[in-house]
């Protein structure tokens, strides 16, 4: 349809102006405040540019921003291939005649859409070392009690937090995209014979490539994201046991420190890494057309 | 026949143990929803000693939530700041979403996908700048603040929900409707919007679940008179080990609208949760 009148700019300046008002002049003034050297116990009128002494800091003196941004893939790695398997797996237990389907299906939305902190503190109560149930089934099969929010384990049951709260989430994508595969290729390959498990990993897996990318990358993104679990569960600790990125901007901003700049030039860091896997899953979503997949 | 006999046999100890897992799975993702639950209704001594698994209800924690610890204002600032922030984004996404769906224009697509990658910024580099501003003109600590910062990923999820909704209906409706002399407009509030309307309904719902689940932004930005439900944590955190009990009652007061309107989406979950990209 020709468009010469320039209309489509009323429908969508509202939005844009918005947008650009709340997201990027306050993301323009992040990255000034990244080259400061303000803190909160400061006036303003005394911060100045320090050039990039923040980012100094961070490489070469600050031990626990690397500490961070190596548990934080680690976490986001581990999470994400869990997620993954198991989230396959359920979505290949759901397709295929179940009395009931719906209603099962509905009960795994409970972890994504449940409030994250409040369930993370129902997880610290469910992990306690004395009174905890987890300790408590295991202790029915006489397994020793295990100190699950300690230093040698906190990062792991936080892991196994996100595990269950996002599993879920990658098994009803896939579930989707299994439901949508075509019929055709299907009857083909059992007249040629091929087993369950050819079939599978020859032409489900493929066809199944641009959904598997975008659920992958979506939980990438947000478990590189994660404060509020970490918050509730630990905030962090033992030590900086659990000190994933976001909690070590919140650390260095606000807590222990009042270094805004040295936290903004962190953030920073973190918006970079996000913005470049944002960008793959863009490009992604891009390619295949958008919806038919 | 042995053999026949033998594999639907087969087939049916396969099923069995594949329902089983199924169960099991169904299971964990409920279990620490009905272990909630069951916290929120023992008393005090009981929310200790996970051994008791039937015992007397008791309604205390509720009572005590409501009374002793201002459960209403985080409820009334819930609804509050999630109600507007979701009309807004849900009034100006649904116009620029009508925009992307039915003009052509030049870098269109790029726009589309630099307002999605909006949705994606971290909380931690977004709440930064809100903090400092809000301190300079004093909106730290407001509905409002927290109204227009929720609009930096409500704003962007709704153009992309909506675009796809608008989409799914054919253009010759409408082309029909400007033949018969209606304007544009008139043709959007007549033909388009009833149609739609299930999916503005279900693009506010998206919205108003993140919106109530919000942590990061919230517990930054407020500090008493704003705060909402999920900061509530933060209190909790200090005084844990003595009141499990309530904490699990706010928990289930917090989480039952939630899961409500999760169940009224439930069609169009997949569609939400990939802002679009996939719609089963």
């Amino acid at each position: 349809m020709k468009n010469k009148r320039k209309e489509h700019y009323w429908y969508l300046l509202p939005s844009l102006l918005t947008l650009v008002a709340i997201v990027i002049f306050p993301t323009i003034f992040l990255w000034y405040m990244g080259f400061t050297n303000y803190d909160l116990t400061m006036g303003w009128e005394h911060h100045k540019l320090i050039g990039i002494r923040n980012f100094q800091y961070l490489a070469f003196e600050d031990k626990d921003f690397w500490h961070s941004i190596k548990i934080s893939l680690w976490f986001m790695v581990f999470t994400v291939v869990i997620e993954f398997v198991l989230g396959l797996a359920i979505a290949l237990l759901f397709n295929r005649r179940i009395f009931g389907k719906r209603l099962w299906m509905s009960f795994l939305i409970i972890p994504m859409v449940i409030t994250p902190t409040i369930i993370s503190l129902i997880w610290k109560l469910m992990l306690n070392t004395e009174y905890g149930v987890l300790n408590y089934i295991l202790s029915l099969f006489s397994i020793a009690k295990i100190n699950w929010l300690g230093y040698e384990n906190a990062l792991w049951s936080i892991m196994m937090v996100d595990i269950w709260e996002w599993t879920p989430f990658v098994a009803l994508i896939l579930y989707a995209g299994l439901q949508s595969l075509p019929q055709e290729p299907y009857e083909a390959v059992v007249v040629d014979g091929a087993s369950p498990l050819q079939t599978f990993y020859y032409l489900t897996l493929p066809l199944l490539k641009p959904i598997i990318l975008i659920a992958i990358l979506l939980r990438s993104i947000d478990s590189l994201k994660i404060f509020d679990i970490v918050y509730g569960l630990t905030q962090g600790g033992p030590g900086n046991a659990t000190e994933l990125m976001s909690m070590h901007i919140y650390r260095l901003g606000f807590r222990h420190t009042n270094w805004i700049g040295r936290a903004s030039a962190n953030a920073m860091v973190l918006l970079v890494i996000i913005t470049i896997l944002t960008n793959i899953l863009l490009r992604i979503m891009r390619r295949g057309t958008r919806g038919e997949f | 026949m042995s053999t026949f006999f033998n594999y639907t046999r087969q087939r049916r100890v396969k099923n069995i143990v594949l329902d089983i897992l199924i169960a099991l799975v169904v299971i964990v993702c409920v279990f620490p929803f009905i272990w909630m639950l069951m916290t929120s209704i023992k008393t005090r001594v009981q929310t200790i000693d996970p051994s008791v698994w039937f015992f007397q209800p008791t309604l205390e924690n509720y009572r005590a939530i409501f009374q002793k610890r201002d459960m209403f204002m985080y409820i009334n600032n819930s609804i509050i700041v999630v109600l507007f922030t979701t009309l807004i984004s849900v009034a100006l996404g649904t116009f620029a979403a009508y925009g992307l769906a039915r003009f052509q224009f030049n870098r269109k697509e790029d726009i589309a996908y630099w307002i999605l990658s909006l949705r994606m910024l971290p909380p931690m580099a977004v709440v930064i700048p809100f903090f400092l501003l809000g301190r300079f003109v004093g909106l730290l600590d407001t509905h409002l603040l927290l109204i227009i910062v929720y609009l930096s990923f409500n704003i962007p999820f709704t153009i992309w929900m909506m675009r796809g909704f608008i989409e799914d209906i054919p253009r010759e409706l409408e082309e029909a409707a400007w033949v018969d002399g209606c304007s544009r407009f008139q043709a959007i509030r007549r033909i388009i919007f009833p149609l739609i309307a299930p999916g503005v309904a279900a693009t506010s719902i998206f919205c108003v679940i993140q919106s109530w689940n919000e942590f990061s932004l919230a517990f930054f930005l407020t500090s008493f008179n704003a705060r909402t439900i999920p900061t509530t944590v933060t209190f909790f955190l200090s005084v844990l080990g003595v009141i499990w009990g309530e904490m699990a009652a706010v928990g289930i007061v917090a989480t039952i609208p939630v899961l409500i309107f999760a169940l009224i989406v439930q069609k169009y979950l997949v569609r939400g949760l990939t802002f679009g990209a996939i719609k089963s």
